[in-house]
């Protein structure tokens, strides 16, 4: 698609592929420095008591075992999904805690020279709890939140509202209502959480983590420790997937802290269970969706109540509540809107950022929606949407930024062709297997351009004496090749192959700031800002290259050349007219005194929203309850793929983990507030053999103010899903579920509802 | 209690614990860092080696049980500096991403081929069961164990 460029729109091989097929790309357990402490974080059994006592003494015994507890730690408040100072987000957690607020809340810190001895420690401990009632239901948990933390705080609620929707429901020919609740998610990054931290001269600490912010890493710590900013060091270190799961500063502080105390290099690494149950997940949600409508089937208004589920501890919960909020405006055109919206703590697993921010949760309750209120009127859902979705060149009427080049419809014509929607969307019945196919649609952003927080990218890249590059960037490689992306960019930039090109990732005392790898920004800011430094140092070069060639120059595949005749008397350099790269970068350092390096800070001026629809063919068993997706369809409005197997790569895991969300993923607590899933065989991920084949189509339309038009992918990939799967179900067996997962006992037992008992 | 076994195709016999799991007997003695824990429960894959030939979960076995066997981690795969025609297919069909399954993954995929040289694609999809991924959605896996499956072959 991407016409005229070298790099851009090809399959550009990721640089760290090879080490990755050889099995030795480093994650941090796999270089953990001899010397290091090995720390095992004690977890609460509790779901909600008072730790009384911690008898240690057993476990003193052991050769090297500090044990470190809530009486020895910083007493300071923190809130882990805060990544900027100032952001004032409600401080609710401690490194560890006398009052254990959900199973897996950390209690204490063994330290030992070795991971046995470590555990071993940690098994001789006893922990005295004086129990106290769970805060488990999500409805009763604002009552209840004085159980919980004694800061005073019920929940916290949010608001977006624009026009006048009490007039639009007041006057709307229909109102029509849905509810709909969505789940507790594990990230399930294949590494699970691991950090180290080592006491450095100077009174520096340095924290080497896998993380997808780093500057928000050591704004926490910094806070916590109440270290200046300059004296905490985050190197982002190999990381084995993340999903949102490490993108708070989870571990760090703790961590951090022990390193200072003990004066020794301490390393965390998480075993699955300690993850699941004392990291981070997607939030579970209830979200009401009522929308008013006219005679023409348009939407006039629309309310929306959502309740999110922020677990434990507040985290980055209440940013995600309003990013839903802000999801709502750009997908249809909704001219009157009021998004109230509340997050409680409960006593289960903190809540916080999660692949989509909100958006898979909203879009699920809004797309469930869509199709149900269509089943209900007799409206077609293919017509609803195509008269209520936005246009390109659309505006928020929320007064966020304009979508841009919006081709949501596109998507969605091109997608109903492809995949023969006509053809296939009534159901049908096989013996006990119903047949039926589902579509949705969503949005999702390109960074924080007008919303309330500021949009910030510097890189510096620098042209190397032999022609090659070393881009410095705040980047985090996630897995998605996002170090791989900025390479690509910058080399066609700069006319030299993406292999030429060394990325820097994190690391908070070497590079400038950088808002980190969230919020879908990574392509369409950092993307950019890659791409202006390599303009600007190209520029450079050329303004230097032109004083020593006598004339003007132009950078042609790794060439530079005079535009004209040599200059008569011209000098050696470039006599003939062409200097390779890397002599004329030699020649400019060393004849010039200059150096060829661009400083770039980049805070983009659009925010644009990218698109995508998916279409599910499905069969389900009625007997058994089980879904098996047959066909599945992804179209998605990229403005430009960098890169298209990245891109498709993108959509094939973000599939991977919609159909968990809608089928078979659910973070379940007992009614005492216990985890029901531990590990990976009571919490089910979607295996190969149940993955279908995923079909991509691509639109790629263009999108202004990021690099060759590119916009964002790997967040959107995942969003709609679930609610594809859902309304695809709802379609085959004429049930009205709105509850998520969509699991064999629900659909059995919503059939059972609707069938008086029989289900086929 | 000393062991004898053949990693990677070399000799080596090693004193070890009754408890001490392959897992950690090949990374922490061995320092075969491409082998890796997911889940400690057999049900991730990550830890995949093979065992004479066979996909076994490295974080399940007790290290003595593989005495006299011949193991091999993604580290031996590599003949004479060229990459497995399975690790190939891997880069190039974009079947890498975090790349924390990829060494268990490649494994298992290539068991399969050694066991079936021309297997379906339900087949594969099959074979990697018990291989998570959360990154590629399998896709290009599959696709990749196809193509090694269509090359030249040994």
């Amino acid at each position: 698609m991407a016409a005229g460029y070298r790099h851009v729109g090809r399959d550009v091989p990721r640089p760290d592929g090879p080490d990755k097929v050889r099995g030795r790309y480093p994650y941090l357990a796999d270089e953990i420095p001899s010397g290091a402490l090995r720390g095992s974080v004690v977890l609460s059994a509790k779901a909600n008591a008072v730790v009384v006592k911690i008898d240690v003494s057993r476990a003193l015994r052991l050769p090297g075992v500090v044990v470190l507890t809530p009486q020895d730690a910083p007493r300071v408040k923190y809130n882990g999904g805060e990544w900027f100072p100032g952001q004032d987000d409600h401080p609710d957690e401690t490194v560890l805690t006398g009052h254990a607020r959900h199973v897996g809340d950390r209690i204490a810190l063994v330290l030992a020279p070795d991971k046995k001895t470590s555990l071993e420690a940690r098994g001789l401990l006893a922990v005295e709890y004086e129990d106290l009632p769970p805060v488990a239901d999500l409805l009763e948990a604002a009552d209840k939140a004085g159980l919980l933390h004694e800061d005073g705080v019920a929940s916290f609620p949010g608001k977006i509202e624009y026009g006048d929707p009490d007039k639009a429901f007041a006057e709307a020919f229909r109102v029509e209502e849905d509810v709909v609740s969505t789940q507790k998610i594990h990230h399930a990054a294949m590494e699970p959480h691991a950090v180290l931290a080592l006491p450095r001269p100077g009174g520096v600490v340095e924290i080497r983590t896998p993380c997808q912010i780093m500057f928000g890493v050591q704004h926490v710590c910094a806070r916590v420790l109440g270290l200046p900013l300059s004296r905490v060091r985050v190197l982002k270190t190999p990381m084995g997937g993340s999903f949102g799961g490490k993108q708070e500063a989870v571990l760090e502080p703790l961590c951090a802290w022990a390193a200072l105390r003990t004066g020794k290099p301490v390393f965390i690494g998480l075993s699955r269970e300690e993850t699941i149950l004392s990291t981070r997940t997607r939030a579970a949600s209830l979200i009401r969706v009522r929308t008013a409508l006219d005679r023409d089937g348009r939407i006039a208004g629309r309310k929306i109540t959502a309740l999110l589920d922020g677990g434990a501890y507040l985290t980055g919960s209440r940013k995600v509540l309003m990013a839903m909020g802000k999801k709502v405006p750009r997908l249809y055109k909704i001219p009157a809107l009021r998004f109230e919206g509340e997050v409680v703590r409960t006593s289960t697993t903190p809540a916080g950022a999660c692949r989509g921010y909100g958006s898979p949760q909203i879009h699920a309750a809004a797309e469930i929606h869509a199709d149900l209120l269509c089943r209900r009127l007799g409206l077609d859902p293919v017509a609803f949407r195509l008269d209520n979705l936005v246009d390109p060149g659309g505006r928020d009427p929320s007064g966020a930024a304009d979508l841009g080049n919006a081709r949501i419809k596109e998507c969605l014509e091109t997608g109903l062709a492809a995949f023969g929607w006509d053809d296939r969307k009534e159901p049908e019945s096989c013996g006990r297997l119903r047949r039926g196919a589902g579509f949705a649609c969503c949005t999702h952003g390109n960074g924080y351009f007008k919303t309330v927080y500021h949009d910030e990218s510097g890189m510096s890249l620098r042209l190397l004496e032999d022609g090659s590059a070393v881009l410095r960037s705040g980047v985090h490689e996630l897995g998605n090749d996002a170090a791989g992306c900025l390479a690509q960019i910058a080399a066609e930039e700069l006319g030299i192959p993406p292999g030429l090109v060394t990325v820097l990732e994190g690391d908070t005392l070497a590079n400038s700031y950088d808002i980190g790898c969230q919020a879908s920004r990574g392509v369409f800011v950092m993307g950019e800002c890659a791409r202006l430094a390599a303009a600007e140092a190209a520029a450079i070069l050329l303004r230097e290259a032109e004083k020593l060639m006598g004339g003007p120059v132009r950078l042609d595949g790794g060439t530079v050349r005079l535009l004209g005749p040599p200059p008569a008397g011209a000098s050696a350099a470039g006599g003939a007219g062409a200097l390779p790269l890397g002599e004329c970068v030699r020649l400019v350092e060393m004849k010039n005194a200059a150096a060829v390096e661009a400083h770039v800070r980049h805070s983009p001026r659009f925010n644009p929203a990218s698109y995508g629809v998916h279409f599910v063919g499905l069969a389900v068993d009625t007997l058994s309850g089980l879904v098996k997706i047959e066909r599945y369809l992804a179209v998605h409005d990229v403005g430009l793929a960098v890169n298209p197997q990245g891109v498709r790569g993108q959509i094939y895991g973000g599939v991977q983990m919609g159909l968990g969300m809608a089928l078979t993923e659910e973070l379940a607590y007992d009614s005492l507030g216990r985890p029901m899933a531990r590990n990976f065989d009571k919490y089910h991920l979607v295996n190969a053999p149940d993955m279908p084949d995923v079909e991509v189509i691509l639109v790629e339309r263009g999108e202004e103010g990021g690099p060759y038009g590119a916009k964002s992918i790997g967040e959107i990939a995942t969003v709609p899903t679930a609610p594809a799967v859902a309304n695809a179900v709802n379609r085959a067996l004429g049930t009205s579920i709105t509850t998520f997962p969509f699991s064999p006992a629900r659909i059995v037992a919503s059939l059972a509802e609707l069938g008086g008992g029989k289900t086929w | 209690m000393i062991i004898e076994l053949t990693v990677n195709g070399r000799p080596c016999s090693a004193d070890v614990d009754q408890e001490l799991r392959l897992i950690d007997f090949l990374r922490d003695n061995l320092d075969l860092k491409s082998v890796r824990e997911g889940c400690g429960a057999g049900e991730c894959g990550a830890c995949t080696v093979l065992l004479n030939r066979k996909p076994v979960c490295s974080c399940l076995m007790p290290a003595f049980q593989a005495a006299g066997a011949d193991v091999l981690t993604v580290e031996g795969l590599e003949s004479g500096g060229r990459l497995d025609v399975v690790q190939q297919a891997f880069l190039d069909r974009g079947a890498v991403q975090c790349g924390f399954c990829t060494p268990g993954m490649i494994l298992t995929a290539r068991a399969l081929l050694w066991e079936n040289p021309r297997p379906t694609r339900a087949e594969i999809r099959r074979a990697l069961a018990g291989n998570i991924c959360r990154c590629t959605g399998f896709q290009p896996i599959v696709e990749a164990v196809e193509a090694a499956a269509a090359g030249p072959g040994e």
